[in-house]
């Protein structure tokens, strides 16, 4: 097989591959399985979307934030006060808005709150930004419960089935995926899919590689002409708006909003940890990352049902123990499994043969 | 020359990413089931059985996803009931209420079970644990109820908890039943598939002292120690409305982090006031760290503590510093040794020392918070037993119309719970108590109060029915 | 003004609580690199042990040097077995092995000794003076006393003797101490261990102040402790303590004299962070790295 040929069968493998797994999660998965299990996946999506917005700020670009619990907790809050109440501003009314008409705003919004919290930033680096992030999401929490006036008076934004339900073009459409849970999950893959090819986008365009440069090294990339600020600031805004349509998409599957202190420093947490164990620095890592948390969470929980409170220490083992076992990442490790296959594979073969094919140079990553 | 340089790496890129996809979607095909065996959960409506025929005047069941006479969660001589609750987190001490809430189950049904319209079921307790976060909880119930194997809800822990699950448990019309906390919220008729516990509506509590205050000291000063939350917000303002018109004065409120317990600073400035009474709105362990503060500063005011700090242990902690202070109970204290005859706390201390035979903070007989968890649990059973049949709505029915509910659990002697069409709050006759540092337990003062029906118009504004 | 010097003192109690938390974190900081998220939850089990020990008769003071030296121990085992396998691996990893350190020791804590609450006692007897309105608790004397003792064996054990010497060399760069035939690999388990008796020290301080122990005791000291290290400078003790006394005097400060604050008071730790790295980016006693390119 000619070269060409073979990087035309890897191409009509992956092209194959993608089609399987878009209908699968699109369609096979949603319609035959319960309602139990897609939420868990729509849970998978959205933590991976989050953990996408964090890949963009912290694998790409080097600053690590241990706050995007807030910017998800802030697109929550938008999609469910936007669905749930009336404002009227300016003289404009605007409320009771469907779910698709609020991911504009909400995208405007964690948008704009993600690039003022990049200002500040570009002053500080490394563990101290991870600290003064760690402050965003310590406050956002009392901020909410001080100004949130939401269900019952409360800092909680409850929706109604009625609000949460597949709006009728949709169940008109797809009468098999109107159910409720169903149209949340549909959302949060489809929204996913977008992210993922935003991200591919980014990592390819010149201003992923300029990311990538200042991650490495700034004074360098700096003095080939990359603006530092921008880019900086730019990486903010983007992965907090990741984080605020993932907050969004989570409307959908928990039924409301809310801002608990635990709560939105686990998210923080949790979205680091997808994007760690899933691979940072990869396109498709964060999703990977996304439901490795669930169902690991799952799983720790399910162990010992009787004994919930040694759930924690069952999943803090099991982050220690991955992070021996695959210290880059699901995807880092797959990768390392593929070349090292090919390689075994390939010397195998290369044997009988010995000059036609030079043994290849050690996994390149 | 640079063809096989990068046709390396990407292949090596696009085989991990397929290796990596492909092994997600077996893990999540791992893990399924068919869609189409159990979904009735899931319809939005449309399956619907119009006309049951329970005699309803609260509880309409024309909009229900399964009809008049849905016995999900219920199989053979089993019924499952379903809460959520901290089991682990900050609030973690809570478990407290699910061990009472389980010895009394298996307090019944060790002797035959629960009889509901001449037929005994056995009662199964699934708990989850939800930290005390309201999304956490929803996921537990979301699970619950799309599992179809729990019948009702029961002492859901928290207001927020239970706001965040309302609309879903009142579209599919499962009984949210005795919710644990004193949120006025549960008046609202909306939702009539959700009704609060035994525990003391916040403003009856607050009216309570107010009253007291108004007998003593009728010009006196208060100072406002209250948890930066929803419950801490409610109580606050139930206060100051409470006082207008009165020459009651509230002089300062302070506020402190309801995730940990230091109030220190504030109560230092509370204290800095020299307010003649002192109203603390708090949980756990802020309880005793306030009334410490309050004993260092030197303040020692007329002190009133929300019901939530009602635990021989959180008082005990405080020492000397929590001799006096005034709060309210609904249920008979396990402290007293002036109860220890009593049948009922005989029984309770029994099965408690029977179930948990090492005493810790969370299984001694002794506190609060497990006695509070016994006594809804018989409530639930009383309920149970009054429904005319073994279907929700009966049983929401039942919950709605309890008349002159005497000796249940370890509630007071000479109490009436009560609820009907109109009035929505059970733990309306309570008992005004003090504490007695040296002996221990807690002495009543003054007679019970029975304020059966009043906690709408002591509520102010609109605080029940807000949406 | 009474009301002002009292707050002022329960500041400098609460920062004094702060700063040990944070001398902890700064050790290891100096020595791998590594943001501890699992400091609390150690000082955490400490307190438990220390509880314990208390619990079944022991003399507090006694009980607190045994505690201690436990946890020395532990702290060198968890450096050892835990994170010398990720010592290599990025930073990243490391933050993620010590949350899961933190979700583990948590919740083993819960599992061991009950999430109800335990009364811990002082060492000392709990007393307080009034001088003209102004409340002196012995909790603060004691608290402020113990932080001073602290840091001046750390000065000496650092700065005037052989292992300190190691220590610093470690900290300053690793390669050319091995070179050097510092064991190093020891070094970082001492500093592990070190910060772990640091930590257990600083829960035996702050919890019987309080009323009790429960699981999540340690985690709003924690957070406080965080930035009382990033407003000192992370790899100073001099800067933890005086970042710690900074974090706990402002916050006191704002809860007793800012009304529009109340409930929100965190804002003001934070935004001090903020404040202060924008002027010098490495904390205020940190060091700063010049890069070349």
């Amino acid at each position: 097989m000619s070269r060409s040929q073979q990087r035309l069968l890897g191409l009509a493998v992956s092209v194959a591959v993608v089609a399987v797994l878009i209908v699968w999660f699109g369609w096979i998965f949603p319609t035959n399985y319960k309602s139990a299990d897609t939420r868990l996946v729509a849970q998978a999506f959205y933590i991976g979307v989050a953990a996408m917005g964090l890949n963009i700020l912290t694998g790409y670009n080097g600053q690590v934030s241990i706050g995007h619990g807030a910017f998800f907790g802030v697109g929550a809050y938008t999609t469910a006060l936007l669905m749930d109440h009336e404002y009227t501003f300016l003289g404009i009314t605007y409320g009771h808005v469907s779910f698709l008409g609020t991911l504009l705003p909400c995208a405007i919004v964690t948008f704009v709150i993600g690039a003022l919290v990049g200002f500040p930033a570009l002053r500080v680096k490394g563990l101290y930004l991870a600290l003064v992030t760690l402050g965003l999401a310590v406050i956002f929490p009392d901020l909410a419960t001080r100004f949130v006036k939401g269900t019952g008076g409360t800092s909680l934004v409850a929706l109604t089935p009625t609000e949460l339900a597949a709006p009728s073009w949709f169940a008109d459409h797809f009468p098999s995926l109107s159910a409720q849970d169903q149209w949340a999950y549909t959302m949060c893959f489809a929204l996913a899919i977008v992210g993922l090819v935003g991200v591919w986008v980014i990592a390819r365009s010149r201003f992923g590689r300029s990311l990538i440069a200042v991650r490495d090294h700034e004074a360098a990339a700096s003095s080939v002409g990359i603006d530092l600020a921008r880019t900086k600031v730019l990486a903010f805004a983007l992965s907090a708006m990741y984080a605020g349509i993932a907050g969004s998409l989570s409307v959908l599957v928990l039924f409301n909003a809310s801002a608990d202190k635990v709560e939105t420093f686990q998210n923080s947490i949790e979205f680091l940890v997808a994007l760690v164990i899933g691979g940072t620095a990869t396109v498709i890592g964060p999703i990977i990352g996304g439901f490795a948390v669930v169902y690991i969470d799952k799983w720790t929980k399910d162990a010992f049902p009787s004994k919930p409170v040694l759930s924690p220490a069952i999943f803090g083992i099991a982050l220690i123990v991955l992070m021996y076992v695959l210290p880059d990442g699901v995807v880092g490790g797959s990768r390392r499994l593929f070349a090292w296959s090919r390689r075994t594979l390939q010397t195998r073969r290369a044997r009988p043969a010995a000059p036609a094919t030079p043994a290849t140079p050690a996994s390149t990553r | 020359m640079n063809d096989r340089r990068n046709a390396r790496p990407f292949r090596a890129r696009a085989g991990g990413a397929v290796v990596c996809l492909v092994a997600v979607s077996l893990l999540a095909a791992a893990c399924g089931g068919n869609r189409s065996t159990a979904k009735p959960a899931d319809n939005g409506g449309g399956t619907t059985t119009p006309g049951g025929t329970t005699s309803s005047t609260i509880i309409d069941t024309s909009a229900c996803p399964n009809g008049a006479n849905d016995t999900t969660g219920v199989s053979g001589d089993t019924i499952t009931i379903g809460t959520s609750l901290p089991l682990s987190g900050v609030y973690a001490a809570f478990v407290a209420i699910k061990n009472g809430e389980q010895a009394y189950f298996d307090y019944v049904n060790a002797n035959g079970g629960v009889e509901v319209a001449g037929k005994k079921y056995k009662i199964k307790l699934k708990a989850m644990d939800d930290q005390y976060i309201a999304s956490q909880t929803s996921t537990n119930v979301q699970n619950m109820l799309s599992a179809n194997n729990v019948f009702a809800l029961f002492n859901v822990v928290g207001t927020k908890n239970n706001l965040g699950i309302r609309d879903l448990i009142n579209a599919q019309c499962v009984p949210d039943l005795f919710a644990a906390s004193g949120a006025t919220q549960w008046g609202n008729h909306s939702f009539p598939w959700l009704v609060g516990s035994e525990l003391v509506p916040y403003p009856l509590e607050v009216k309570t002292f107010v009253e007291y205050l108004k007998k003593t000291k009728p010009n006196a000063t208060i100072a406002v120690l209250k948890a930066n939350d929803d419950f801490g917000q409610s109580y606050a303002d139930t206060l100051n409305d409470l006082i207008k018109g009165t020459q009651l004065k509230v002089v300062k409120t302070q506020e402190y982090d309801n995730t940990g317990a230091e109030v220190k600073t504030q109560v230092q400035s509370l204290a800095a006031t020299h307010a003649d009474a002192f109203v603390v709105a708090a949980a756990l362990l802020a309880c005793p760290n306030a009334l410490t503060a309050a004993s260092d500063a030197n303040w020692h005011p007329i002190t009133y503590m929300s019901g939530t700090c009602v635990s021989k242990l959180l008082f005990d902690l405080a020492g000397k510093a929590a001799d006096g202070v005034f709060t309210v109970t609904p249920l008979l204290d396990p402290a007293d040794p002036g109860n220890a005859d009593d049948p009922a706390m005989k029984l309770y201390t029994q099965q408690i020392t029977k179930q948990f035979p090492s005493k810790t903070a969370t299984t001694d007989p002794h506190e609060g918070i497990i006695a509070y968890g016994w006594t809804t649990a018989a409530l639930l059973v009383k309920t149970l037993e009054n429904a005319k049949a073994l279907n929700r709505a009966s049983v929401m029915e039942s919950a709605r119309a309890l008349t002159d509910l005497s000796g249940v659990g370890l509630q007071l002697h000479d109490s009436k719970w009560n609820t009907n069409a109109n009035d929505w709050f059970i733990g309306e006759t309570y008992q005004f108590i003090k504490w007695d540092a040296t002996a221990g337990h807690s002495v009543p003062v003054g007679p019970l109060t029975d304020e059966d029906g009043k906690t709408a118009e002591v509520t102010p504004g609109n605080l029940i029915n807000l949406k | 003004m009474a009301l002002f010097f009292t707050q002022l003192l329960t500041g400098i109690q609460n920062g004094a609580v702060y700063a040990s938390l944070a001398i902890a974190l700064v050790l290891i900081f100096r020595t791998t690199g590594i943001l501890n998220f699992a400091q609390g939850e150690m000082a955490l089990f400490s307190t438990y042990l220390l509880w314990k020990f208390t619990d079944s008769g022991l003399t507090v003071w006694l009980a607190i040097i045994i505690t201690m030296a436990i946890s020395f121990v532990g702290g060198a085992l968890i450096e050892r077995v835990v994170i010398r396998p990720v010592e290599q691996s990025s930073a990243l990893v490391i933050v993620i092995v010590t949350i899961g350190l933190f979700l583990a020791i948590n919740s083993l804590a819960q599992v061991i000794y009950g999430s109800g609450q335990r009364a811990v006692p002082t060492f000392y007897p709990h007393h307080i003076w009034r001088p003209g309105g102004v409340i002196i608790s012995s909790d603060t004397l004691v608290l402020v006393g113990v932080l001073a003792i602290e840091c001046l064996l750390l000065f000496l054990l650092l700065q005037r003797t052989k292992l300190g010497l190691a220590f610093r060399g470690v900290s300053g760069n690793a390669e050319s101490s091995r070179l050097l035939g510092v064991p190093v690999g020891r070094i970082l388990m001492v500093g592990w261990g070190l910060s772990a008796a640091v930590g257990a020290l600083a829960g035996a301080m702050a919890i019987p102040t309080t009323a009790g122990l429960v699981p999540s005791s340690m985690q709003q000291i924690l957070v406080f402790a965080f930035a009382a290290a990033a407003i000192g400078g992370f790899d100073s003790v001099v800067g933890a303590v005086v970042g710690g006394i900074i974090v706990g005097v402002a916050d006191a400060l704002t809860i007793g004299y800012v009304n529009a604050l109340h409930g929100i008071d965190l804002v003001v730790p934070f935004g001090l962070i903020l404040l202060v790295l924008l002027f010098r980016p490495a904390g205020l006693f940190g060091s700063t790295h010049v890069e070349r390119v």
